[in-house]
Protein backbone atom coordinates (compact mmCIF):
# COMPACT_ATOMS: atom_id res chain seq x y z
CA UNK A 1 0.00 0.00 0.00
CA UNK A 2 1.29 3.41 -0.97
CA UNK A 3 1.24 5.83 1.98
CA UNK A 4 0.59 9.52 1.59
CA UNK A 5 3.44 11.84 0.79
CA UNK A 6 4.75 13.16 4.14
CA UNK A 7 4.41 16.77 2.92
CA UNK A 8 0.73 16.11 2.20
CA UNK A 9 0.22 14.79 5.71
CA UNK A 10 1.76 17.94 7.14
CA UNK A 11 -0.66 20.06 5.10
CA UNK A 12 -3.53 17.90 6.35
CA UNK A 13 -2.34 18.60 9.91
CA UNK A 14 -2.64 22.31 9.11
CA UNK A 15 -6.22 21.71 8.04
CA UNK A 16 -5.58 21.97 4.31
CA UNK A 17 -7.34 19.76 1.83
CA UNK A 18 -5.13 16.81 0.93
CA UNK A 19 -4.90 15.71 -2.69
CA UNK A 20 -7.73 13.35 -3.70
CA UNK A 21 -5.42 10.29 -3.72
CA UNK A 22 -4.03 11.11 -0.29
CA UNK A 23 -7.48 11.91 1.12
CA UNK A 24 -8.76 8.54 -0.10
CA UNK A 25 -5.80 6.71 1.41
CA UNK A 26 -5.95 8.68 4.66
CA UNK A 27 -9.53 7.64 5.26
CA UNK A 28 -8.42 4.01 5.66
CA UNK A 29 -4.83 4.19 6.92
CA UNK A 30 -4.38 4.27 10.69
CA UNK A 31 -0.66 4.92 10.36
CA UNK A 32 -1.12 8.05 8.23
CA UNK A 33 -3.92 9.21 10.55
CA UNK A 34 -1.60 8.91 13.55
CA UNK A 35 1.05 10.92 11.73
CA UNK A 36 -1.44 13.71 11.01
CA UNK A 37 -2.68 13.68 14.60
CA UNK A 38 0.85 13.91 16.00
CA UNK A 39 1.73 16.81 13.71
CA UNK A 40 -1.52 18.56 14.50
CA UNK A 41 -0.74 19.01 18.17
CA UNK A 42 1.46 22.08 17.60
CA UNK A 43 -1.12 23.50 15.18
CA UNK A 44 -3.82 23.17 17.84
CA UNK A 45 -1.61 24.81 20.44
CA UNK A 46 -0.32 27.75 18.37
CA UNK A 47 -2.81 28.46 15.60
CA UNK A 48 -5.33 30.06 17.93
CA UNK A 49 -7.09 33.38 17.27
CA UNK A 50 -5.57 35.07 20.32
CA UNK A 51 -2.07 34.62 18.88
CA UNK A 52 -2.97 35.54 15.30
CA UNK A 53 -1.34 38.46 13.52
CA UNK A 54 -2.61 41.83 14.77
CA UNK A 55 -5.99 42.66 13.31
CA UNK A 56 -7.40 45.55 15.27
CA UNK A 57 -5.22 48.39 16.50
CA UNK A 58 -6.15 49.93 19.82
CA UNK A 59 -4.44 52.81 21.57
CA UNK A 60 -3.11 51.74 24.97
CA UNK A 61 -4.13 54.02 27.85
CA UNK A 62 -1.51 56.52 29.07
CA UNK A 63 -0.61 54.54 32.20
CA UNK A 64 0.93 51.84 29.99
CA UNK A 65 3.68 54.16 28.80
CA UNK A 66 4.06 55.55 32.32
CA UNK A 67 4.78 52.02 33.58
CA UNK A 68 7.23 51.34 30.72
CA UNK A 69 9.05 54.61 31.40
CA UNK A 70 9.21 53.80 35.11
CA UNK A 71 10.54 50.29 34.50
CA UNK A 72 13.11 51.24 31.87
CA UNK A 73 14.07 54.66 33.20
CA UNK A 74 13.72 56.32 29.80
CA UNK A 75 13.07 60.05 29.92
CA UNK A 76 11.50 60.55 26.49
CA UNK A 77 7.79 60.28 25.73
CA UNK A 78 5.76 59.21 22.72
CA UNK A 79 3.97 62.08 20.96
CA UNK A 80 0.16 61.94 20.99
CA UNK A 81 -0.12 62.83 17.29
CA UNK A 82 2.24 60.01 16.36
CA UNK A 83 0.31 57.62 18.59
CA UNK A 84 -2.79 58.53 16.57
CA UNK A 85 -0.93 57.79 13.37
CA UNK A 86 0.17 54.46 14.85
CA UNK A 87 -3.46 53.34 14.88
CA UNK A 88 -3.35 53.26 11.10
CA UNK A 89 -0.07 51.43 10.77
CA UNK A 90 0.31 47.82 9.79
CA UNK A 91 2.93 45.39 10.98
CA UNK A 92 5.31 44.47 8.18
CA UNK A 93 6.07 40.78 8.27
CA UNK A 94 9.43 39.29 7.39
CA UNK A 95 9.53 38.49 3.70
CA UNK A 96 11.46 35.27 3.38
CA UNK A 97 13.40 34.50 0.26
CA UNK A 98 13.69 31.19 -1.45
CA UNK A 99 17.24 30.86 -0.16
CA UNK A 100 17.58 27.33 1.11
CA UNK A 101 19.00 27.64 4.58
CA UNK A 102 19.09 23.97 5.38
CA UNK A 103 21.29 22.70 2.60
CA UNK A 104 24.62 21.37 3.89
CA UNK A 105 27.16 24.07 4.55
CA UNK A 106 24.74 26.95 4.40
CA UNK A 107 22.96 26.67 7.73
CA UNK A 108 21.73 30.02 8.92
CA UNK A 109 19.57 32.71 7.54
CA UNK A 110 19.15 34.47 4.25
CA UNK A 111 21.01 37.70 3.68
CA UNK A 112 19.68 40.63 5.65
CA UNK A 113 16.85 42.37 3.92
CA UNK A 114 16.89 40.05 0.95
CA UNK A 115 13.50 39.69 -0.64
CA UNK A 116 11.95 38.59 -3.85
CA UNK A 117 11.70 42.18 -5.01
CA UNK A 118 14.88 43.61 -6.44
CA UNK A 119 14.82 47.04 -4.83
CA UNK A 120 13.70 46.14 -1.35
CA UNK A 121 17.03 46.04 0.41
CA UNK A 122 17.89 49.48 -0.88
CA UNK A 123 14.61 51.11 0.01
CA UNK A 124 14.63 49.39 3.40
CA UNK A 125 17.73 51.26 4.37
CA UNK A 126 16.49 54.51 2.95
CA UNK A 127 15.90 57.18 5.56
CA UNK A 128 12.76 59.25 5.67
CA UNK A 129 10.63 56.58 4.03
CA UNK A 130 7.61 57.71 5.96
CA UNK A 131 7.14 61.04 4.32
CA UNK A 132 7.88 59.92 0.78
CA UNK A 133 4.54 58.19 0.19
CA UNK A 134 2.68 61.20 1.51
CA UNK A 135 4.58 63.62 -0.62
CA UNK A 136 4.12 61.37 -3.62
CA UNK A 137 0.40 61.08 -3.07
CA UNK A 138 0.01 64.83 -2.80
CA UNK A 139 2.06 65.38 -5.89
CA UNK A 140 0.37 62.75 -7.98
CA UNK A 141 -2.95 64.30 -7.08
CA UNK A 142 -1.73 67.67 -8.21
CA UNK A 143 -0.16 66.42 -11.37
CA UNK A 144 -2.90 64.35 -12.86
CA UNK A 145 -3.61 65.85 -16.21
CA UNK A 146 -0.75 68.28 -15.89
CA UNK A 147 1.43 66.87 -18.61
CA UNK A 148 -0.04 66.62 -22.05
CA UNK A 149 0.43 63.28 -23.72
CA UNK A 150 2.70 63.83 -26.63
CA UNK A 151 4.51 61.35 -28.74
CA UNK A 152 6.56 63.50 -31.02
CA UNK A 153 9.09 62.34 -33.50
CA UNK A 154 12.45 63.90 -32.88
CA UNK A 155 15.05 63.13 -35.49
CA UNK A 156 17.98 63.59 -33.14
CA UNK A 157 16.83 62.05 -29.86
CA UNK A 158 14.11 59.59 -30.85
CA UNK A 159 10.41 59.56 -30.02
CA UNK A 160 9.24 61.09 -26.80
CA UNK A 161 7.36 58.29 -25.08
CA UNK A 162 6.76 59.91 -21.70
CA UNK A 163 7.21 63.28 -20.09
CA UNK A 164 6.44 65.36 -17.07
CA UNK A 165 7.01 68.70 -15.47
CA UNK A 166 9.11 68.53 -12.30
CA UNK A 167 7.59 70.45 -9.43
CA UNK A 168 9.38 71.49 -6.25
CA UNK A 169 8.70 69.60 -3.06
CA UNK A 170 7.74 71.66 -0.01
CA UNK A 171 10.50 74.03 1.10
CA UNK A 172 12.45 73.52 -2.13
CA UNK A 173 13.19 76.15 -4.75
CA UNK A 174 13.75 74.17 -7.91
CA UNK A 175 11.92 73.15 -11.05
CA UNK A 176 12.43 71.30 -14.27
CA UNK A 177 11.11 68.91 -16.85
CA UNK A 178 11.79 65.30 -17.69
CA UNK A 179 11.13 63.26 -20.79
CA UNK A 180 11.80 59.72 -21.90
CA UNK A 181 12.79 59.18 -25.50
CA UNK A 182 13.07 55.91 -27.32
CA UNK A 183 15.14 55.09 -30.34
CA UNK A 184 15.98 51.63 -31.59
CA UNK A 185 14.74 49.99 -28.41
CA UNK A 186 16.95 52.15 -26.20
CA UNK A 187 15.27 54.58 -23.84
CA UNK A 188 16.87 57.71 -22.48
CA UNK A 189 15.74 60.04 -19.75
CA UNK A 190 16.42 63.71 -20.31
CA UNK A 191 16.19 65.90 -17.25
CA UNK A 192 16.23 69.70 -17.53
CA UNK A 193 16.75 71.27 -14.15
CA UNK A 194 16.76 74.74 -12.70
CA UNK A 195 18.24 74.13 -9.28
CA UNK A 196 20.52 75.81 -6.71
CA UNK A 197 24.26 75.11 -6.91
CA UNK A 198 25.42 72.54 -4.39
CA UNK A 199 28.62 72.27 -2.41
CA UNK A 200 29.65 68.88 -1.09
CA UNK A 201 26.60 67.10 -2.44
CA UNK A 202 25.07 66.37 -5.81
CA UNK A 203 21.75 65.78 -7.54
CA UNK A 204 20.62 62.30 -8.44
CA UNK A 205 17.55 61.29 -10.45
CA UNK A 206 15.44 58.27 -9.54
CA UNK A 207 12.40 56.51 -10.91
CA UNK A 208 9.98 55.77 -8.08
CA UNK A 209 6.96 53.58 -7.74
CA UNK A 210 3.76 55.55 -7.32
CA UNK A 211 3.79 54.84 -3.58
CA UNK A 212 7.50 55.70 -3.39
CA UNK A 213 8.22 52.41 -1.67
CA UNK A 214 10.72 51.24 -4.26
CA UNK A 215 12.97 53.09 -6.60
CA UNK A 216 15.62 52.78 -9.25
CA UNK A 217 18.57 55.18 -9.37
CA UNK A 218 19.08 56.46 -12.90
CA UNK A 219 22.09 58.69 -12.50
CA UNK A 220 23.66 61.98 -11.58
CA UNK A 221 22.10 65.17 -12.91
CA UNK A 222 22.96 68.84 -12.74
CA UNK A 223 21.72 72.31 -13.56
CA UNK A 224 20.62 72.38 -17.19
CA UNK A 225 20.05 69.32 -19.34
CA UNK A 226 21.31 65.81 -18.62
CA UNK A 227 20.58 62.74 -20.74
CA UNK A 228 20.82 59.32 -19.11
CA UNK A 229 20.18 55.90 -20.51
CA UNK A 230 17.43 53.98 -18.71
CA UNK A 231 17.92 50.37 -17.65
CA UNK A 232 16.63 48.07 -20.37
CA UNK A 233 13.27 46.57 -19.53
CA UNK A 234 12.28 48.98 -16.80
CA UNK A 235 8.50 49.33 -16.69
CA UNK A 236 7.67 53.02 -16.59
CA UNK A 237 4.11 52.21 -15.57
CA UNK A 238 5.51 50.55 -12.45
CA UNK A 239 8.00 53.36 -11.78
CA UNK A 240 6.16 56.44 -12.99
CA UNK A 241 7.63 59.10 -10.69
CA UNK A 242 10.72 61.05 -11.66
CA UNK A 243 12.42 62.23 -8.49
CA UNK A 244 15.54 64.35 -8.10
CA UNK A 245 17.28 64.17 -4.75
CA UNK A 246 20.21 65.87 -3.09
CA UNK A 247 22.80 63.24 -2.20
CA UNK A 248 25.62 63.97 0.19
CA UNK A 249 29.08 62.63 -0.70
CA UNK A 250 28.93 60.15 2.15
CA UNK A 251 29.31 56.93 0.24
CA UNK A 252 25.78 55.80 1.05
CA UNK A 253 24.21 54.76 -2.27
CA UNK A 254 20.62 54.91 -1.01
CA UNK A 255 18.21 57.78 -1.47
CA UNK A 256 18.98 60.55 1.02
CA UNK A 257 15.30 61.19 1.60
CA UNK A 258 15.79 64.80 0.49
CA UNK A 259 14.01 65.36 -2.80
CA UNK A 260 13.94 68.70 -4.56
CA UNK A 261 11.58 68.10 -7.48
CA UNK A 262 9.25 65.37 -8.57
CA UNK A 263 6.81 64.63 -11.34
CA UNK A 264 4.73 61.80 -12.73
CA UNK A 265 5.48 60.59 -16.22
CA UNK A 266 2.53 60.63 -18.55
CA UNK A 267 2.88 58.12 -21.33
CA UNK B 1 26.63 57.54 11.76
CA UNK B 2 23.06 58.74 11.64
CA UNK B 3 21.69 58.81 8.15
CA UNK B 4 19.60 61.76 9.17
CA UNK B 5 22.63 63.75 10.21
CA UNK B 6 23.96 63.76 6.68
CA UNK B 7 21.05 65.55 5.11
CA UNK B 8 21.36 68.74 3.26
CA UNK B 9 23.53 71.36 4.95
CA UNK B 10 24.52 72.72 1.50
CA UNK B 11 20.98 73.86 0.77
CA UNK B 12 21.02 76.36 3.62
CA UNK B 13 19.88 79.21 1.44
CA UNK B 14 16.94 77.17 0.25
CA UNK B 15 15.92 76.32 3.80
CA UNK B 16 15.42 80.02 4.49
CA UNK B 17 12.37 80.03 2.26
CA UNK B 18 9.31 80.17 4.50
CA UNK B 19 7.35 76.93 4.35
CA UNK B 20 5.01 74.84 6.42
CA UNK B 21 6.65 73.36 9.48
CA UNK B 22 4.89 70.05 9.05
CA UNK B 23 6.98 68.83 6.20
CA UNK B 24 10.16 69.73 8.05
CA UNK B 25 9.00 67.63 10.99
CA UNK B 26 8.06 64.72 8.79
CA UNK B 27 11.31 64.60 6.92
CA UNK B 28 13.10 64.33 10.26
CA UNK B 29 11.30 61.07 11.08
CA UNK B 30 13.53 58.02 10.78
CA UNK B 31 12.29 55.05 8.81
CA UNK B 32 11.50 51.76 10.52
CA UNK B 33 14.89 50.20 9.99
CA UNK B 34 16.56 53.28 11.44
CA UNK B 35 14.28 53.04 14.48
CA UNK B 36 15.27 49.37 14.79
CA UNK B 37 18.96 50.16 14.55
CA UNK B 38 18.76 52.84 17.22
CA UNK B 39 16.55 50.63 19.37
CA UNK B 40 19.23 47.94 19.39
CA UNK B 41 21.83 50.60 20.16
CA UNK B 42 19.88 51.52 23.28
CA UNK B 43 18.79 54.97 22.08
CA UNK B 44 15.89 55.88 24.38
CA UNK B 45 14.23 57.94 21.68
CA UNK B 46 13.91 54.78 19.60
CA UNK B 47 11.83 53.14 22.33
CA UNK B 48 9.40 56.07 22.19
CA UNK B 49 9.32 55.88 18.37
CA UNK B 50 8.68 52.15 18.45
CA UNK B 51 5.88 52.73 20.94
CA UNK B 52 4.35 55.48 18.80
CA UNK B 53 4.38 53.28 15.75
CA UNK B 54 3.49 49.82 17.03
CA UNK B 55 1.98 49.99 20.52
CA UNK B 56 -1.54 50.21 19.07
CA UNK B 57 -1.06 46.95 17.13
CA UNK B 58 0.49 45.22 20.14
CA UNK B 59 -2.23 46.48 22.46
CA UNK B 60 -4.88 45.41 19.94
CA UNK B 61 -3.53 41.84 20.21
CA UNK B 62 -3.48 42.00 24.01
CA UNK B 63 -7.06 43.27 24.13
CA UNK B 64 -8.15 40.57 21.70
CA UNK B 65 -6.70 37.95 24.07
CA UNK B 66 -7.85 39.34 27.42
CA UNK B 67 -10.37 42.09 26.75
CA UNK B 68 -9.70 45.70 27.70
CA UNK B 69 -8.32 46.11 31.20
CA UNK B 70 -5.35 45.41 33.45
CA UNK B 71 -4.30 42.08 31.88
CA UNK B 72 -4.13 43.53 28.36
CA UNK B 73 -2.35 46.64 29.61
CA UNK B 74 0.11 44.46 31.47
CA UNK B 75 0.83 42.44 28.30
CA UNK B 76 1.48 45.59 26.24
CA UNK B 77 3.64 47.06 28.97
CA UNK B 78 5.61 43.82 29.46
CA UNK B 79 6.07 43.47 25.69
CA UNK B 80 7.85 46.81 25.42
CA UNK B 81 9.80 46.47 28.67
CA UNK B 82 10.95 43.00 27.71
CA UNK B 83 11.81 44.03 24.15
CA UNK B 84 13.81 46.96 25.47
CA UNK B 85 15.75 45.06 28.11
CA UNK B 86 16.24 42.12 25.74
CA UNK B 87 16.98 44.22 22.67
CA UNK B 88 20.33 42.51 22.12
CA UNK B 89 18.34 39.41 21.13
CA UNK B 90 16.69 41.20 18.22
CA UNK B 91 18.19 40.08 14.91
CA UNK B 92 17.46 42.46 12.02
CA UNK B 93 18.21 39.72 9.51
CA UNK B 94 15.32 37.67 10.90
CA UNK B 95 12.69 40.31 10.17
CA UNK B 96 11.53 43.85 10.91
CA UNK B 97 11.41 45.14 14.50
CA UNK B 98 7.58 45.36 14.60
CA UNK B 99 7.29 41.68 13.63
CA UNK B 100 9.67 40.87 16.48
CA UNK B 101 7.56 42.93 18.87
CA UNK B 102 4.51 40.94 17.82
CA UNK B 103 6.46 37.75 18.61
CA UNK B 104 7.38 39.11 22.05
CA UNK B 105 3.72 40.00 22.58
CA UNK B 106 2.72 36.40 21.78
CA UNK B 107 5.07 35.21 24.50
CA UNK B 108 3.58 37.65 26.98
CA UNK B 109 0.07 36.49 26.12
CA UNK B 110 1.09 32.85 26.55
CA UNK B 111 2.89 33.69 29.82
CA UNK B 112 -0.21 35.44 31.11
CA UNK B 113 -2.36 32.38 30.34
CA UNK B 114 0.17 30.19 32.13
CA UNK B 115 0.20 32.52 35.13
CA UNK B 116 -3.59 32.52 35.29
CA UNK B 117 -3.60 28.76 35.07
CA UNK B 118 -1.10 28.45 37.93
CA UNK B 119 -3.21 30.79 40.03
CA UNK B 120 -6.31 28.81 39.24
CA UNK B 121 -4.64 25.56 40.22
CA UNK B 122 -3.24 26.87 43.42
CA UNK B 123 -6.63 28.25 44.37
CA UNK B 124 -8.14 24.92 43.46
CA UNK B 125 -5.48 23.04 45.39
CA UNK B 126 -6.11 25.14 48.45
CA UNK B 127 -9.83 24.50 48.10
CA UNK B 128 -9.38 20.72 47.68
CA UNK B 129 -6.97 20.56 50.55
CA UNK B 130 -9.67 22.09 52.66
CA UNK B 131 -12.01 19.38 51.37
CA UNK B 132 -9.32 16.64 51.52
CA UNK B 133 -9.99 15.81 47.88
CA UNK B 134 -7.51 14.95 45.10
CA UNK B 135 -6.36 17.90 42.99
CA UNK B 136 -6.38 16.30 39.59
CA UNK B 137 -9.43 16.72 37.47
CA UNK B 138 -10.83 18.88 34.72
CA UNK B 139 -8.50 21.70 33.84
CA UNK B 140 -5.32 19.62 33.59
CA UNK B 141 -5.79 19.46 29.82
CA UNK B 142 -5.91 23.24 29.78
CA UNK B 143 -2.80 23.33 31.95
CA UNK B 144 -1.00 21.10 29.44
CA UNK B 145 -2.03 23.33 26.59
CA UNK B 146 -0.90 26.59 28.15
CA UNK B 147 2.45 25.06 29.11
CA UNK B 148 2.97 23.60 25.63
CA UNK B 149 2.17 26.96 24.10
CA UNK B 150 4.97 28.63 26.03
CA UNK B 151 7.32 25.80 25.08
CA UNK B 152 6.48 25.91 21.36
CA UNK B 153 6.66 29.71 21.07
CA UNK B 154 10.17 29.38 22.49
CA UNK B 155 11.00 26.74 19.89
CA UNK B 156 9.64 28.95 17.09
CA UNK B 157 12.17 31.60 18.08
CA UNK B 158 14.97 29.17 17.41
CA UNK B 159 13.85 28.38 13.88
CA UNK B 160 15.75 30.26 11.19
CA UNK B 161 14.38 32.03 8.16
CA UNK B 162 12.67 31.41 5.86
CA UNK B 163 11.20 28.43 7.73
CA UNK B 164 9.96 30.54 10.61
CA UNK B 165 8.15 33.06 8.46
CA UNK B 166 6.56 30.26 6.47
CA UNK B 167 5.14 28.52 9.53
CA UNK B 168 4.10 31.83 11.06
CA UNK B 169 2.15 32.72 7.94
CA UNK B 170 0.40 29.34 8.25
CA UNK B 171 -0.23 29.56 11.99
CA UNK B 172 -0.87 33.24 12.54
CA UNK B 173 -2.15 34.52 9.21
CA UNK B 174 -4.04 31.37 8.34
CA UNK B 175 -2.59 31.17 4.84
CA UNK B 176 -2.57 27.99 2.80
CA UNK B 177 0.73 26.70 1.45
CA UNK B 178 -0.26 27.99 -1.99
CA UNK B 179 -0.93 31.46 -0.59
CA UNK B 180 2.38 31.38 1.26
CA UNK B 181 4.18 30.47 -1.95
CA UNK B 182 2.43 33.31 -3.77
CA UNK B 183 3.13 35.78 -0.98
CA UNK B 184 6.82 34.94 -0.62
CA UNK B 185 7.80 33.84 -4.10
CA UNK B 186 9.15 30.60 -2.64
CA UNK B 187 8.35 27.55 -4.80
CA UNK B 188 5.35 25.50 -3.72
CA UNK B 189 7.34 22.32 -3.14
CA UNK B 190 9.85 24.15 -0.96
CA UNK B 191 7.07 25.70 1.12
CA UNK B 192 5.52 22.27 1.62
CA UNK B 193 8.72 20.60 2.74
CA UNK B 194 9.57 23.49 5.08
CA UNK B 195 6.12 23.18 6.64
CA UNK B 196 6.57 19.44 7.15
CA UNK B 197 10.01 19.74 8.66
CA UNK B 198 8.93 22.53 10.99
CA UNK B 199 5.87 20.59 12.19
CA UNK B 200 8.10 17.56 12.78
CA UNK B 201 10.52 19.70 14.73
CA UNK B 202 7.73 21.12 16.90
CA UNK B 203 6.37 17.61 17.46
CA UNK B 204 9.82 16.42 18.55
CA UNK B 205 10.04 19.30 20.97
CA UNK B 206 6.68 18.35 22.49
CA UNK B 207 7.69 14.71 22.71
CA UNK B 208 10.88 15.58 24.56
CA UNK B 209 9.68 18.40 26.80
CA UNK B 210 5.91 18.55 26.42
CA UNK B 211 3.76 19.09 29.49
CA UNK B 212 1.73 15.93 28.82
CA UNK B 213 4.79 13.77 29.52
CA UNK B 214 5.80 15.62 32.63
CA UNK B 215 2.42 15.59 34.33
Amino acid sequence: MQHCDPDELALAALGEQASPECAAHLADCAECQREVASLRRSVDVLAVPALAAPSQAMAPPPQVWAAIAAATGVAVSPRPAEMEAGLLRGIPMPTPTEVETDVPGSAGSPPAGATVMPFRSRSDRRPATRWLPLAAAVLVGGLIGAGAVAVTQDGAGGAVVAQTGLDPLPEQVASGTAEVRERGGVRELQVDLDVPTLDGSYYEVWLLQADAQRMVPVGIVQQGATVLRLPDGIDLAAFPLVDVSVEPLDGDPTHSGVSVVRGELST
Amino acid sequence: MSLLAVRLPPLGTVADVPTTQGSVQQSAEPDDSEVARRFVDGDEQALAWAYERWAAQVHGMAVRAFGPGPDAEDVTQQTFISAWTGRSRYRPDQGPLPAWLVGVCRHKIADTWAKRERQRRSTEAAASEARSAPTTGPGSELATEVADRVLLLGELNRIGQPQRSIIELAFFEDLTHAQIAARTGIPLGTVKSHIRRTLERLRDRLEVDGAALRS
